[in-house]
């Protein structure tokens, strides 16, 4: 698998900050936004439905024979679809999403894609976030946002990542994205031993080594990083209460800390969370419901938690998945990889509704639901209409927006 | 700057306590001080000679009781689980789950152990990298505890072994076959899964191959099985596309043996496999030209990996500043490391949810790529949970009566050479020094009054907490 060095390229564009005292107020004054006018104020949270999300048993199109002939076991019975119209309606259960749906809250993107699709989910996962499906790009589409944005580099936070792993999308030049697996984890145990604290502050910095390694100012770099965020951040979110009822999934969980992120006004301009895995080759049904029911009442949580605290209206959230899956099902009562697949945007900023074409199962691909709208064209309208900045240069070319924003 | 001609070629040099360490690390993961001793001035192809004829490692012991859901089947008999109401097939799929998550978290701690105490480190490490790269991960799609240990046990016995009767063993092993699907390939709907990783993942690298090639090896693949009461595989000719395939330019009815075959005949599967072992041995993104003059010994040694990793661990490059310190420690690394060096003879339970922080939990890697490693160790999330392992393993009970931490000189100045000396090979600088001694020493007053109580030997363990917080510890 080609797995690119991105990291290591761009170190030399991040300082290392050797001295850690006075960095916490920086962050503070970094933070302060409450208030502020337009897109400066917003925030984008991505959720990744990992693994290839089947898009055809996610947003059913129940009115359209070819389905049911061609999934006599996975097929999802009209009876039991939440229906949008006559034509198309969302798995049976995702009842919560389906009320905000009704509220105006989502717009349902169609058949989105790329062209030449790759059925690797490496690859394609590359391509969804790097934004680059015709080379290999070493950052993603949110680092290059970053890159060409004029976010305050001292600000530990400006993008978060709510997975251990830090995902391509996030990766830049310029702002590094801390990945948070938990808040409770996020924390360095020395930081309770004021001596040992202040010998590893320096000792982490020790820059006349004997030695050369190619990772070793990234090393150092993290080192620093992992410090002053352990320290800074439950300063920075503590102050956060809720009586949001979240479920008791990792999903749900990863958007109750976004909500806390989002609602302390530390300056976070985007957030990764992710959700699967939804690679279901094999009993489909049991696997990818169960995921599509905590993914809607996870979403439906979050929602309600920002607009109590009123930031529904400066948060938009968006799904993706690196591929839908073929239209057939195969002998194991699952699907294999496809290629274009429904996406949502969700928040008080979003015109709700259907758009794109709804995937014709005739005129196919080779099975597969052909893409009719770039997901770059989605990107463009976020950059442009959400976060407020040129496109071309992130994704290097233009693109057509949609009136979803 | 790389000379191709001479990369390869033997190192004449002896170890001295940097290199000697490196190949103690590189080859398995590290050893106490008096390990390191106990190599220096060797010659590098003598030492290496120890660590590739390994001696017979059956005298590790087995783990116990790994759980095999299998028992409980034949326990009931066929018609007894019929007859189970749906409520009672729950709650035996319930008992049979948490049996599994007990059985896996006790075969995680056997293998670390085994890592740490084995007589064959190099075995371990190998079978280590064969878990990243032909991954596999228990309970999820059936893959029950006893399979992943035979998987395991598999790749064992082939740490240095033949590369291509490794992968076609794993072709035909059920926790592979349930894990990437092919279990459940047939004529009558091929289920591409294991064919596209097969080539993507595990030989031949993305873009080798077309979207045909994995059609038509996917009906090759087909007709194998998995029974579910027992948990064996078996091929099911009734199943098998025994129609011609034309596959990576050749054509005819082949099976999935043939599909190897052809498959290690392509000097992409040398090329691919040489990149690995340079990134699992000497460093990442090695030259072309390393990368070709490593295929060309695999494919001389038609794919026996004893010979191949001999000749890298004794080479020039391996012993080039280039690759020293370039590579980073993977939390199995850090952890079997960490208690290899500090010369503590058993792991302690509390490593499972440490390694879960640090991101690598063996038998469930995040997906069928394995983990990606390097760069991907190093988020503050995962540093802060590598941080708080090493400062709780200094500070463990278990510490005490066993390492050699407890025989470092009462002295300061003595003490923090004994530390990085033994700790990081000396890879600090002249200021690092100076802090760790005033450290020891307790030269800063306002930090002694926090010290209260605390005696010498426990400073020690805090100075060897920090010792290891160094970077250079993060680095193999």
């Amino acid at each position: 698998m080609k797995r690119a060095r991105f990291l290591l390229g761009s170190l030399s564009g991040i300082a290392v900050v050797a001295n850690a005292d006075h960095v916490f107020a920086r962050a503070l004054a970094a933070a302060a936004l409450p208030g502020l006018p337009g897109t400066e104020n917003r925030c984008l949270v991505l959720v990744n439905l990992q693994g290839g999300n089947d898009g055809l048993n996610c947003v059913v199109p129940h009115g359209n024979s070819d389905y049911y002939r061609l999934r006599p076991t996975l097929a999802i019975p009209q009876s039991q679809v939440l229906a949008i119209d006559a034509q198309l309606g969302f798995n049976p259960l995702m009842t919560s999403f389906k009320g905000m749906y009704d509220k105006g809250l989502v717009a349902v993107v169609q058949g989105v894609g790329y062209p030449n699709p790759d059925h690797s989910h490496f690859r394609s996962t590359e391509i969804w976030q790097t934004a680059a499906p015709d080379r290999y790009e070493h950052t993603g589409w949110i680092g290059r946002y970053f890159d060409e944005s004029d976010l305050p580099e001292s600000n530990l936070f400006n993008g978060v990542s709510l997975a251990p792993i830090l995902p391509e999308v996030m990766v830049g030049s310029k702002i590094d994205v801390p990945a948070i697996a938990s808040e409770a984890a996020y924390g360095l145990r020395i930081d309770r031993n004021p001596m040992q604290r202040d010998e590893y502050t320096a000792l982490i910095h020790d820059e006349r080594l004997p030695f050369t390694s190619p990772y070793l100012p990234h090393v150092m770099e993290i080192e620093d990083r992992a410090q002053r965020g352990s320290e800074e951040l439950p300063k920075l979110i503590g102050g956060y209460t809720t009586n949001a009822s979240y479920p008791a999934t990792p999903l749900g969980r990863s958007l109750a800390l976004a909500a806390q992120i989002i609602g302390s006004n530390i300056g976070t301009r985007v957030i990764y969370v992710q959700h699967g895995s939804f690679d279901t080759h094999v009993n489909q049904v049991a696997v990818q419901n169960r995921l599509l029911g905590e993914f809607s009442d996870a979403a439906k949580a979050f929602y309600d938690d920002l607009a109590a605290h009123g930031n529904d209206t400066r948060v938009l959230t968006m799904t993706f998945s690196e591929f839908g899956r073929r239209i057939e099902e195969n002998g194991s009562h699952g699907t294999d990889h496809g290629e274009g697949s429904p996406l949502f945007l969700i928040g008080g900023g979003v015109k709700g509704g259907l758009y794109g074409s709804t995937p014709d199962l005739s005129a196919t691909n080779m099975g597969n639901v052909r893409f009719t709208t770039d997901f770059r064209s989605v990107y463009a309208t976020v950059l442009e209409r959400w976060l407020g900045r040129p496109s071309a240069p992130v994704l290097d070319g233009t693109f057509e927006q949609l009136a979803i924003l | 700057m790389l000379d191709a001609r001479t990369a390869l070629l033997p190192y004449e040099g002896t170890l001295d306590t940097r290199f000697a360490a490196h190949l103690l690390r590189r080859a398995g993961f590290g050893g106490t001080p008096e390990m390191v001793r106990a190599l220096v001035g060797a010659a590098a192809g003598n030492a290496v000679e120890q660590l590739v004829h390994f001696p017979e490692t059956t005298a590790v012991a087995a783990p116990e009781d790994v759980f095999d859901p299998s028992t409980v089947y034949e326990e009931y008999g066929p018609r007894g689980l019929r007859a189970l109401s749906d409520d009672q097939r729950r709650e035996l799929q319930k008992d049979i789950r948490q049996s599994e998550v007990r059985s896996m978290a006790s075969l995680r701690l056997w293998w670390l152990n085994r890592m740490l105490a084995t007589p064959a480190p190099l075995q371990e490490k190998m079978t280590l990298f064969f878990h990243g790269h032909f991954t596999t991960a228990a309970i999820e799609k059936g893959v029950s505890p006893l399979m992943v240990y035979n998987q395991n046990q598999l790749m064992r016995q082939y740490a240095l072994g033949n590369l291509r009767e490794l992968t076609r063993g794993l072709s035909k092993d059920p926790a592979m076959l349930l894990y990437l699907d092919n279990a459940t390939n047939v004529a009558e709907h091929p289920n591409e899964n294991w064919a596209r990783e097969l080539m993507e993942l595990f030989t031949l690298g993305v873009d080798r191959y077309t979207e045909d090639d994995v059609r038509e090896s996917a009906r090759a693949w087909t007709g194998w099985r998995v029974l579910r009461l027992t948990g064996a595989a078996y091929f099911e000719p009734r199943l098998h596309d025994d129609g011609t395939k034309a596959f990576l330019g050749r054509s005819g009815d082949f099976d999935g043996d043939d599909v190897v075959n052809i498959i290690f005949a392509q000097p992409q599967c040398a090329r691919f496999f040489a990149a690995k072992l340079l990134g699992l041995f000497v460093y990442d993104n090695p030259e072309p030209e390393l990368v070709d003059g490593v295929a060309a010994l695999l494919e001389k040694n038609e794919y026996e990996l004893a010979p191949t990793v001999s000749t890298i661990l004794r080479s020039n490059v391996f012993y080039s500043d280039r690759a020293y310190r370039a590579l980073v420690k993977s939390p199995v690394e850090l952890v079997v490391g960490t208690y290899a060096t500090l010369g503590v003879p058993q792991v302690d339970p509390s490593v499972l949810p440490a390694l879960r922080s640090m991101g690598q939990v063996l038998f469930a890697p995040p997906n069928v790529a394995g983990w990606p490693g390097g760069e991907n160790w190093l988020t503050s999330q995962m540093m802060i949970a590598r941080q708080n392992f090493l400062a709780g393993l200094v500070n463990a009970q278990i510490m005490g009566a066993s390492s050699w931490l407890g025989g470092v000189p009462m002295d300061p100045p003595d003490a923090t050479h004994a530390l990085i000396g033994a700790l990081l090979q000396d890879d600090a600088s002249p200021s690092s020094y100076a802090r760790l001694k005033a450290y020891l020493a307790g030269d800063d007053t306002s930090a002694l009054a926090m010290l209260n109580g605390e005696n010498f030997q426990e400073r020690i363990h805090g100075a060897a907490y920090l010792t290891m917080a160094m970077p250079a510890f993060q680095l193999e």
